[in-house]
């Protein structure tokens, strides 16, 4: 009985400092012990992400076609960066039709800064789609800053400490972006589906969507700069009964192999909570 | 003392490879929780108030690493953990399934906390794509590790814990 009673005691107590550690780190004020504890659990997180990712890529091949893997790799990048540069001169060709038919030649884009940082873990609850990378308010990140790799986005920074930050996926069903689609140039809204399909949703009716049309970030609503890719068009759903179709896109980004990401440093965004 | 001496690094340990390396190992969308694995084997190998304790290590361990709040995760773990506890000293509690059959009613009682709580802080939850897609395959791979969990963690206590005599 004595035993129950120190146990139940014990669980008591350390239920109300849990419960004192949740009041404190809603009211905001943990987020210097939360930095100073991660600072070096991502350390350690960082060190065996990367040995992870280089034994996983290791069983996941052949020793013996591991040069034409690199090869294929490096041919991967270049096919990707020529996608997107395609991708960037029919936006600038779109554009500038459209600015010459304005007379409006002096809208100017700023080039992106981007900074690299590796993927060091997963959102450890499965219920979240978040990922965590090795750099932090050290290397300038801030919260809501886009998140990119060579294929498109990724998602937008939802938490900052000095050395690691988590970033929100576009397949979080908490995340929205607006996007437009290439051709058709219609703006819609994408948002994640709980079993982590992405759909744009608010299209017009009256707008002819193609399947395999690309589908890049329209930059309305301040949260992410615009023209950068997020997927192609997998199928569209439209009923004469409704006001909006939809249509499901197929990410360009494979969300399961991300180990490298880049942050854009000098993009301003909304405050996180405001576009949530 | 000791028990904390391995505990404490070892949960560190878990949370980073949980976070790093296990939640890349799927079934569906569900993965396996170590912390919670090894910190009820740890209290039903005989050493529940060390595992209480550790539950709330763990737990903010894994909140720290998480987009639930701070502290969240631990109050379901120790709540488990000391529900655990009161299976001490049960003349039935070295039986063969015990540890499958109490990490089964504890991983159910954590996920459907975490998606309660979830709910309250105003995410969509579907218990019909949670259900099948994460709890069950999450509660599944918590069982199949729960056992050999169990035995590794007592036959370690037996080494570093000489069984006490009480006068």
């Amino acid at each position: 009985m004595n035993r129950l009673r120190q146990r139940t005691f014990l669980a008591i107590a350390l239920i109300l400092v849990a419960i004192g550690f949740l009041i404190l780190s809603v009211a905001g004020f943990l987020q210097p012990v939360e930095t100073t504890i991660l600072r070096p659990v991502s350390g350690v997180q960082t060190w065996i992400a990367v040995r992870y990712n280089a034994i996983r890529d290791l069983l996941r091949s052949p020793s013996d076609i591991t040069e034409l893997r690199q090869e294929n790799a490096r041919l991967e990048a270049e096919v990707a960066r020529l996608q997107q540069e395609i991708i960037n001169l029919r936006e600038q060709a779109t554009e500038a039709e459209i600015l010459a038919a304005l007379l409006n030649y002096a809208r100017s884009q700023p080039d992106n800064r981007y900074t690299a940082a590796n993927v060091i873990g997963r959102d450890v609850s499965p219920f979240l789609r978040s990922i965590w990378i090795g750099a932090g308010s050290e290397q300038d990140i801030a919260q809501g800053m886009p998140v990119v790799t060579e294929r498109g986005l990724v998602g937008r920074v939802a938490e900052v400490f000095a050395t690691t930050a988590r970033i929100q996926l576009i397949t979080d069903p908490e995340a929205s972006v607006n996007v437009e689609f290439q051709t058709s140039r219609a703006d819609g809204s994408l948002s994640a589906q709980l079993s982590g399909e992405l759909w744009v949703e608010l299209i017009p009716q009256d707008v002819e969507i193609l399947v395999n049309e690309l589908v890049l970030t329209s930059g309305l609503g301040g949260n992410f700069p615009a023209d950068i890719p997020i997927g192609s068009v997998l199928s569209v759903r439209r009923r004469d009964v409704d006001i909006f179709q939809q249509a499901v896109i197929e990410p360009s980004v494979s969300f399961t192999d991300l180990d490298i990401v880049l942050v854009i440093t000098n993009f301003q965004p909304l405050p996180f909570d405001q576009v949530q | 003392m000791l028990g904390y001496l391995l505990g404490i690094p070892l949960m560190i340990l878990l949370a980073v490879l949980q976070s790093s390396v296990v939640s890349e190992i799927t079934l569906l969308e569900g993965q396996l929780d170590l912390i919670l694995v090894t910190t009820v084997a740890w209290s039903l190998a005989g050493r529940s108030k060390d595992a209480m304790v550790l539950g709330l290590i763990g737990g903010l361990l894994l909140d720290l690493l998480s987009g639930m709040p701070f502290g969240s995760t631990a109050i379901i773990y120790v709540g488990v953990l000391f529900l655990t506890s009161l299976l001490e000293g049960q003349f039935w509690g070295g039986h063969l399934l015990l540890p499958p059959a109490i990490t089964l009613l504890a991983s159910l009682l954590v996920y459907s906390y975490q998606l309660g709580m979830l709910y309250i802080l105003g995410r969509q939850v579907s218990l019909a794509y949670a259900l099948p897609r994460v709890v069950l395959p999450s509660t599944l791979l918590n069982i199949l590790f729960a056992l050999p969990v169990y035995h590794l963690l007592t036959s370690l206590f037996h080494r570093l814990f000489p069984a006490e005599v009480q006068i």
